[in-house]
């Protein structure tokens, strides 16, 4: 899969106030900075930085990360729903990608 | 070998295995992490509490250093609750993640997996709204590190 490129997985159907765990897995080199063993270059980082969570675009939460999260992130949050929408998350590089991927979730 | 030879001899290599200074206390801390905690809370390990009420779970002996799974859960109300770090303390750099929370996430709940260089504590953080700050630790051994 191409870089940036994710899975954003949430229950289907929930009930109200029911607290849901939203999870996702994003494909990311997450590279940290370091020297080509060949030729001792400088290879700078290649990482996420930060990733929205919103719900019926409110912001829930903020994460930062850099080069200390795994290869291809695996990230799993709770959110707490009060009625049926839209979860968005929305990520960012350091090189200067921007991705956003949505789920929606049914509130009974 | 005999029997008794055996014995002996196992007897001195369980000794030996008993003296190795391998377990720190958890709040044992390197200049790298202190220098972070600075920077990113703005206090020192010293200033954070341990509690039970914030539970860190990873595993005791990692397979890879490249993908070790943590989950961070708290039965601190969310509403009391402003934000979570993530600190390996010996990796390059200790600060592996932050989430800012918010009452719409209804319950302290994070899991991620994370990179390890070497066998390490690892810490959670909570941030409160009265602005204390809590923690739990975890040793994780790491046999192949995972940080390039």
């Amino acid at each position: 899969m191409a870089i940036g490129a994710g899975i954003l997985r949430v229950p289907k159907e929930a009930k109200k106030g029911e607290v849901v765990r939203v999870q996702m897995v994003i494909t990311h080199p997450m590279s940290p900075p370091r020297k080509d063993p060949a030729t001792g270059q400088e290879i700078p980082p290649h990482t996420l930085t930060k990733l929205d969570l919103l719900f019926n675009d409110k912001l829930v939460s903020t994460i930062n990360m850099g080069a200390g999260v795994s290869a291809n992130p695996f990230i799993a949050i709770a959110l707490k729903v009060e009625d049926s929408g839209v979860v968005k998350i929305v990520y960012e590089d350091n090189k200067g990608g921007k991705w956003e991927k949505t789920a929606d979730i049914k509130v009974t | 070998m005999n029997r008794r030879k055996f014995l002996a001899l196992s007897a001195v290599a369980v000794m030996g295995l008993a003296m190795v200074p391998g377990v720190q206390p958890a709040h044992a801390s390197t200049p790298r992490l202190e220098e972070e905690l600075k920077k990113r809370l703005g206090v020192s390990l010293a200033q954070i509490k341990e509690v039970p009420d914030v539970k860190l779970t990873a595993p005791t002996i990692a397979e890879s250093g490249a993908n070790v799974p943590v989950t961070v859960e708290s039965t601190i109300p969310i509403e009391r609750v402003e934000h979570l770090w993530i600190f390996v303390d010996k990796n390059p750099v200790p600060w592996i993640a932050d989430v800012k929370l918010t009452p719409m996430n209804g319950q302290v709940f994070f899991s991620t997996r994370i990179k390890m260089g070497e066998t390490s504590n690892v810490r959670a953080i909570l941030k409160l709204k009265d602005g204390s700050y809590v923690m739990a630790t975890k040793e994780v051994k790491v046999t192949a590190g995972g940080c390039g």
